[in-house]
C-alpha cells in the first residue's frame, strides 16, 4: 500500500494531478473557514458553541454536512456545493418530464454539454436564493434560535447586499475549482470537493466525542469501522450477467467471439438516492423555520413541525425510509436502461446464453436489476437511518460522525477516486492500490 | 473608504460569477458523480480557454483580496 503511493508520487503527470487536486482543496476549505465580510465572526462562534450544546443542532444536519460546518460559520463558501447538488437534481428530474430536454440528453455528447451549462445557471440562481435566505435568517436572527448575540455586524441593506453577493460568487468559485478539479486534478471534482467537507469535520467531532467519554470513542470507531467495511462490501458487489459475442468476419479478420459479462451493481443507484431524499426531507424543516414562528399556525406547518422536524420520529423515519427506495428505483431507471443495453448487444453479435437477443433479453436485464434494486434500495434505506434510529438508543446520534450518509459518501468517492489513480498508475506499472 | 471596498467586492464578485459562467462545464453533473463512469479528459484546452482561466485566476486573487480587506476593516 504504502508503495503504491510513493509509485504513485515518483509518477510525474500523476504527481502533478494529485498535488493539483491537494492544492484545490486547500484553497477550498480556506474558503471555507473565511468569514463573509460583515458577519462577527466571535458571536458566530458562542453561538455555535451554544447551538452545539442544545438541542436544534440537527436541524441543518444535512446541508451542514456538506457544507462541512461552513454553512453556520457565515462563511465565503458557506452555501458550499449544495446549489450545485440541487440544481443537478433538479435538471434530472426535468429530463424525465420535459421533451426538450429528453431530447438533448439524446443528442449525446453535445446535448449533455448544453444541459451541464443549464445547470451551472440554475446552480447560481439558486445561489443568489439560498444565501439570500441564510442572510436573511441571521438578520433576524432565526438562525440561532436559542441564542440572542447579533450575528451580523449591521443590519443596513447595503451591507447585507454585499454579503449576498459575496456568498453567490464563492458558490460560483467553488463550481468552478470543482470543475478544475475534474479537468485536470484526479477524479470528479464535485464529488472530491464534498468528500473533503465530510471528511473535514471528523476529527473535530471525534475529539469531541472522546472528551465525552474514551469507552463512547471507542463504540463509535469500531461500529464505524464495521459499517465501512459493510459499506464496502455492497458497494463492491455486483451480478455478472455473462455475454457472448458471436464471431464474425469483417473483411479478412475475425472479431469477437469473446464472451464477457454486463456487470450489475446491487447498489447500482450510487447514494444519489439519499442525497435526492435528504434534499427533500430539508423542505418541509425550511418551511417550519420560515413561517413556525407566525401568531397563528397553519395546520399543515403545525403538523410538519411535529411529526417532521425530529430525525428519530417514526413519520420522519418511514417517510425518509420510503422516499430513499422511490428514488433508488427511478434512478436506476434513468441510468440503466435495458431496453438500449439489449439493442446494442444485438447490434454488435452479442447475446446472453440461453436468451434469445432483443424484446427477451431486455426482458430478462429489467428483472435482474429489479431484483437487484430490491436489495439494494433497502439497503441504502438502512445504512442512513442507523444514526438516526439505532444511535438514539443510545444517545449518541446528533454528534455520531459515522453517520449513513456520510460513510456512504465516504466510501463510494474514496473508491471512485482510488480506481481512477489505478488506472492511471497503470499506464506504467501493473501493481496498484488494489491487489 | 469602505464603501469603496464593498463596491469593488460587489463587482468583482459579479465579474467572477460572469467569468465561470463563460467556462465550458466540465461536470457531467451528477450522473458521474458518485460511482459513474470516467470521464477521461483527452486534449489540452483551447487558446480562448486558457486566457479565460488566466483572467478568472486574477479577478479570484482581487476577489479574496477584497474580502479579506473589507473583513479587517470591519473587524469589531
Amino acid at each position: 500500500m504504502l508503495t503504491a503511493i510513493t509509485r504513485a508520487f515518483r509518477t510525474p503527470d500523476l504527481r502533478k494531478k494529485l498535488l493539483f487536486t491537494l492544492g484545490i482543496i486547500v484553497l477550498f476549505r480556506l474558503g471555507s473557514v473565511l468569514p463573509t465580510p460583515g458577519v462577527n465572526s466571535e458571536n458566530v462562534a458562542k453561538a455555535l458553541e451554544q447551538a452545539q450544546a442544545g438541542e436544534s443542532n440537527n436541524i441543518y444536519g444535512m446541508v451542514q454536512l456538506f457544507s462541512g460546518g461552513a454553512l453556520l460559520r457565515l462563511s465565503v463558501f458557506a452555501l458550499g456545493i449544495m446549489p450545485y447538488i440541487t440544481a443537478s437534481i433538479i435538471l434530472q428530474l426535468l429530463v424525465v418530464v420535459i421533451p426538450r430536454l429528453e431530447a438533448l440528453k439524446k443528442e449525446g455528447q453535445a446535448g449533455t454539454a448544453k444541459i451541464t451549462q443549464y445547470t451551472r445557471y440554475l446552480t447560481i440562481g439558486l445561489a443568489v436564493l439560498q444565501s439570500t435566505a441564510f442572510v436573511a435568517l441571521a438578520r433576524s436572527g432565526q438562525l440561532f434560535p436559542n441564542s440572542n448575540l447579533p450575528v451580523l455586524l449591521s443590519n443596513d441593506v447595503f451591507p447585507l447586499v454585499t454579503m449576498v453577493i459575496t456568498m453567490t460568487a464563492g458558490t460560483a468559485v467553488i463550481m468552478w475549482l470543482g470543475e478544475l478539479i475534474t479537468d485536470r486534478g484526479i477524479g470528479n471534482g464535485m464529488s472530491v470537493l464534498i468528500f473533503a467537507q465530510v471528511i473535514a469535520v471528523f476529527p473535530a467531532e471525534l475529539i469531541n466525542i472522546y472528551r465525552l467519554s474514551p469507552f463512547k470513542f471507542a463504540v463509535v470507531m469500531i461500529t464505524g469501522i464495521a459499517m465501512i467495511a459493510f459499506v464496502v462490501f455492497i458497494e463492491q458487489a455486483q451480478r455478472r450477467v455473462p455475454v457472448q459475442y458471436a464471431k464474425r468476419m469483417v473483411g479478412r479478420r475475425m472479431y469477437g467471439g469473446t464472451s464477457t459479462y454486463i456487470p450489475l451493481k446491487v447498489n447500482q443507484a450510487g447514494i444519489i438516492p439519499v442525497i435526492f431524499a435528504s434534499s427533500l426531507m430539508y423542505l418541509p424543516q425550511l418551511a417550519v423555520t420560515m413561517w413556525g414562528n407566525s401568531e397563528k399556525p397553519n395546520v399543515v406547518v403545525e403538523w410538519l413541525a411535529q411529526n417532521l422536524m425530529q430525525g428519530d420520529h417514526p413519520v420522519y423515519a418511514s417517510v425518509y425510509f420510503l422516499l430513499i427506495i422511490f428514488f433508488t428505483y427511478f434512478y436506476v431507471s434513468i441510468t440503466f436502461n435495458p431496453t438500449e443495453v439489449a439493442d446494442n448487444m444485438k447490434k454488435y453479435g452479442g447475446f446472453i446464453p440461453g436468451i434469445r437477443p432483443g424484446r427477451p433479453t431486455a426482458e430478462y436485464l429489467g428483472f435482474v436489476l429489479n431484483r437487484l434494486t430490491a436489495t439494494g434500495a433497502p439497503y441504502l434505506g438502512f445504512i442512513s437511518l442507523i444514526p438516526v434510529v439505532a444511535l438514539g438508543a443510545v444517545g449518541a446520534s446528533a454528534n455520531f460522525p459515522f453517520g449513513g450518509t456520510s460513510i456512504l459518501i465516504m466510501v463510494g468517492v474514496g473508491l471512485d477516486t482510488v480506481k481512477q489513480i489505478e488506472s492511471q498508475l497503470q499506464q506504467r506499472n501493473y501493481e496498484g492500490f488494489l491487489r | 473608504m469602505e464603501l469603496g471596498i464593498s463596491i469593488a467586492l460587489i463587482l468583482s464578485s459579479a465579474l467572477m460569477v460572469l467569468l465561470v459562467l463563460l467556462h465550458k462545464g466540465k461536470g457531467g453533473g451528477l450522473s458521474d458523480m458518485f460511482g459513474g463512469g470516467f470521464s477521461s479528459s483527452f486534449g489540452g484546452s483551447s487558446v480562448v480557454e486558457r486566457n479565460l482561466d488566466r483572467l478568472t485566476v486574477i479577478t479570484g486573487i482581487i476577489w479574496f483580496v477584497c474580502i479579506i480587506a473589507l473583513g479587517l476593516m470591519l473587524k469589531p
